[in-house]
């Protein structure tokens, strides 16, 4: 038995390795191991307790876009798993090889195609890191204004496959509100370009099907996407709220009427005792709000003004600039260890959107529901509100068990019940199962809840355009 | 062990435990970026040390390789708001696997040589300090047997600001190499007698050619391998020194009447020594009276040439980072690279020659020009 696996085996990786050469496939241990995970807590946590993770069985490294074509109709004809992987910088675990087979990473598709200047895009392949594009875009005084905190690590087409969200997408969008357009090699391998402008009325938008469909719809392999002049201004500023009420309804006020600001952040009660003294060294006690403006001076300068007599008519103390300016600067510094969560902590983080007249009640009852629920573990609950829409706002909430069981597995049915209960409370307050992190493996069971009859529309949809069910299997909730 | 040791050990291993599940750093390491592989990046590298150290994986030929594809070049810990030290974690987990003897069988030749000639290039004994003065220059061993032009013209140089420095560790490995192949002990032995020579010299002040000597003498020597350097020993380098001349108007640079477009390459370990950057394109734009292109890899987010360790444990990938500095400087339409560190000029030579850039050493440009 274990032979014939092993000859089988050997006969696949003969074929993956004609395809894209002998020193870009791999099936080493290590190189396993080490893919095995992504950034999600569960596989992390797996192998923090010295537990073993379903692997990859091969380890793929293509160049070009042919060759994942043809690893992908490769894989239909021996009906193997396809799971692509960019940065692995995903927290849903939705580049976890839970079934094996063929993971596909994308980061050797890492060329800047064409930054044109007047149009304001940027073409390139979709395995390039995101810090490296920008950094290319800033020789030229432009800007990707897709901030988020995972730039570091996660590539091009890793920010469109969850529809991210960055720091400024406030103002900007997410990521997928800058695309122009992409190609993608579909499940039967075909490669398909969409058309090179995303606003137009000839005919349906298929492309936004494979925005927020991590991979289970086809991998993506070049991308366009808009970008930005350098702001010639940034201004900053903090104020202090003392309740999430006022601060909530600032936010609101700020985005209705318009005033453009590039960034709201608002840390609640809980995040603004902890995180915004152990990593900005202020102690305040209320809501501490960081609000921002960009572009030109005089503009920025007056819709700040603008904002600022919208605070103050809500009883916000200004803070000034500088607690604004040191919160820009540090504000990726909650992702470096030792001082960002980390193990052997249990946290999770929950986040979610919804409508603004939803948003305080659902805040309110994940906080109850978390902590109430789970007191015996002393579960925290912080959360701040990160990424605001002129209907509504995200809230990007988190729990954490300092103490979680030692034993792995059940350490994973704890920490998969919180998920239950901020997910559950999340849908039935109006909230959405995610807003820029993904689903995953995580999160895929929601999906029939989050979706209800439009569900079964979604399942069609995928096994029509991959029948075999291949690509990226378990995940967005769909099966194998 | 010492308490130090035990200490360092200790704050090691909490690196490995930080680094192996953070990814921030990797979009500067120069090995994950260049084979694109998860396995070799500051994330890889601290999941495989947790995981033997977990039972998940031993040491074996496959993870060894791995562990020995780090080109120790400092640009994590550089980018790393934190300041994990993930390069040293990773040298502690080699000299765990050399003493072993599971290291590849180059560690153990370099270490015979290293310790039989100071250096890994020639078999010969070091030279003692030249005499005594108050100003030394440590030779070492890359500008002795690798780019001798270098220490020529940097003598040329300093005289013209009225120094004639002591020589001081000719022909002497700095240690950095050694500590790097994971060999400490030889490191502490070569680091010793470079402080030896030093104080033998009675010098108050220690030029040096290269980043890489300085970060060595100021930071390796002592958060590395444990060992104090001389407190009334001052680490500068050349070309601080001559830019600070420059400025103050102590040295005079004859304008180059030269149109090839130029760039200037920040050697291995800059990202270590950051503060250094401007000195060397300080002295070039007085030269050219106008700045050098600038390569996408520079001053603080500047790669490594192949001219680490990498260069003997695995040829190929030095030799990808090496040309990758190449087809950066030609990417930005660069004719001449330009650049002071014997150790990267002579990784750098080679591939020049292949693809036709004018390979320049500061010190012999700036020389011909005072
Ligand atoms: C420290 C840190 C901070 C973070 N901050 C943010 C943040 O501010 N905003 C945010 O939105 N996210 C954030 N994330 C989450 C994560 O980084 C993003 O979701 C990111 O965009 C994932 O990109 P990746 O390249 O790492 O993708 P991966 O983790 O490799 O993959 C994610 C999913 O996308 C699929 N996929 C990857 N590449 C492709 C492709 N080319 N075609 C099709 N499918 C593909 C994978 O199969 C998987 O399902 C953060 C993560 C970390 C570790
Ligand atoms: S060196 Fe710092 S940024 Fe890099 S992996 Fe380690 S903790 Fe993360
Ligand atoms: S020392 Fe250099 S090669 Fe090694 S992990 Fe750090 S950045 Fe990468």
């Amino acid at each position: 038995m274990a032979q014939s696996a092993a000859f089988t085996s050997e006969m696949i990786r003969s074929e993956l390795e004609e395809i894209v050469g002998q020193a870009y496939i791999s099936t080493t241990e290590t190189d396993k191991l080490i893919y095995s995970t992504d950034w999600a807590w569960m596989p992390q946590m797996w192998l923090d307790r010295g537990e073993r993770l379903a692997t990859p069985d091969y380890i793929l490294h293509p160049g070009t876009k042919e060759e994942i074509s043809a690893i992908v109709k490769l894989a239909n004809r021996f009906r193997l798993p396809v799971v692509p992987w960019g940065g692995g910088s995903g927290t849903q675990g939705g580049a976890l090889s839970i079934y094996g087979g063929i993971l596909i990473d994308t980061k050797r598709l890492d060329k800047i195609i064409e930054i044109n200047e007047k149009a304001l895009t940027v073409t390139a392949q979709a395995g390039i890191n995101g810090s490296q594009l920008e950094w290319a875009l800033n020789e030229k005084g432009l800007s990707l204004m897709h901030y988020p905190a995972s730039a570091n690590c996660a590539t091009l087409g890793g920010y469109l496959a969850p529809r991210g969200s960055g720091t400024i997408s406030t103002k900007y969008g997410k990521a997928e509100d800058l695309v122009m357009r992409f190609e993608v090699v579909l499940p039967n391998g075909d490669i398909i370009r969409t058309p090179h402008v995303p606003n137009h009325a000839s005919g349906p938008d298929y492309m936004r099907l494979f925005l927020g469909s991590e991979g289970v719809f086809g991998i993506f392999t070049e991308v366009t996407m808009q970008v930005d002049y350098q702001p010639e201004a940034r201004l900053l500023r903090a104020v202090l709220f003392e309740s999430v009420a006022n601060a909530v309804e600032a936010g609101r006020r700020i985005m209705t009427r318009r005033l453009d600001p590039m960034v709201i952040r608002m840390y609640d009660p809980g995040s603004t005792a902890s995180q915004v003294k152990q990593f900005l060294g202020y102690e305040l006690e209320g809501a501490y709000m960081v609000i921002g403006w960009d572009g030109d001076p005089d503009i920025a300068a007056l819709q700040e003004q603008k904002g600022m007599e919208i605070c103050t008519e809500l009883g916000a103390r200004d803070l000034g600039r500088e607690p604004g300016e040191h919160w820009w600067e540090h504000r990726y510094d909650f992702y470096y260890p030792p001082k960002s969560l980390k193990l052997p902590w249990m946290y999770g983080t929950t986040e979610t959107v919804t409508t603004y007249d939803r948003l305080e009640t659902l805040y309110y009852a994940k906080k109850k529901a978390i902590e109430e629920t789970y007191k015996d573990h002393n579960a925290k609950y912080i959360g701040h509100f990160s990424h605001w829409f002129h209907w509504g706002a995200s809230l990007y909430d988190r729990f954490i068990v300092e103490e979680p069981p030692e034993n792995a597995q059940e350490a994973l049915r704890l920490h998969n019940r919180i998920w239950n209960t901020a997910i559950t409370t999340s849908l039935e307050h109006g909230g959405m199962v995610n807003e820029h992190h993904g689903v995953g493996l995580k999160l895929g069971r929601y999906m029939p809840r989050q979706y209800g009859e439009a569900w079964p529309f979604l399942q069609t949809l995928k096994k029509a355009i991959d029948p075999n069910g291949i690509m990226n299997p378990g995940k967005v909730g769909f099966g194998f | 062990m010492t308490s130090a040791e035990v200490k360092f050990f200790e704050n090691v291993i909490e690196t490995t435990e930080n680094c192996r599940y953070c990814l921030m750093c990797r979009h500067t390491c120069p090995v994950g970026l260049g084979t694109h592989n998860e396995t070799l990046t500051p994330h890889g590298w601290g999941l495989t040390i947790a995981s033997v150290k977990r039972g998940l994986l031993t040491w074996n030929d496959e993870t060894v390789d791995a562990l020995y594809s780090c080109a120790d070049c400092g640009n994590c810990r550089a980018h790393c708001v934190f300041d994990q030290p993930l390069p040293d974690a990773i040298a502690a987990a080699r000299a765990e696997v050399a003493a072993q003897n599971l290291a590849p069988a180059v560690v153990y030749e370099f270490d015979e040589m290293f310790k039989q000639w100071g250096n890994p290039y020639q078999p010969q004994a070091p030279e003692p300090a030249s005499h005594q003065g108050d100003v030394a220059l440590f030779v070492g061993d890359e500008s002795l047997y690798l780019w001798p032009s270098a220490l020529e013209a940097a003598l040329k140089l300093l005289k013209a600001i009225g120094i004639e420095p002591v020589l001081v560790g000719s022909g002497r490995s700095n240690g950095y190499l050694a500590s790097s192949l994971g060999l400490p002990e030889t490191a502490r032995s070569l680091a010793q007698a470079v402080i030896e020579d030093v104080k033998a010299s009675g010098a108050s002040q220690l030029l040096v050619l290269s980043p890489g000597d300085a970060f060595a003498f100021n930071r390796l020597y002592v958060e590395r391998l444990g060992m104090a350097w001389p407190d009334d020993v001052i680490v500068q380098e050349v070309t601080v020194l001559l830019a600070e001349k420059l400025e103050a108007g102590e040295l005079t640079i004859t304008p180059l009447d030269d149109e090839t477009p130029y760039v200037y390459m920040d050697p291995t370990h800059t990202v270590r020594v950051p503060e250094r950057v401007e000195a060397p394109r300080n002295l070039l734009s007085a030269l050219y009276q106008r700045p050098g292109i600038e390569v996408f890899w520079r001053k603080d987010r500047a790669h490594p040439a192949g001219n680490t360790a990498l260069q003997f444990t695995q040829p190929d990938l030095s030799n990808q980072l090496t040309m990758g500095r190449l087809y950066d400087a030609l990417s930005v339409g660069a004719r001449r690279v330009i650049c002071e560190d014997p150790g990267t000029l002579s990784a750098l030579k080679p591939g020049a020659e292949r693809v036709k850039l004018d390979l320049v050493g500061l010190y012999e440009l700036l020389a011909d020009h005072v």
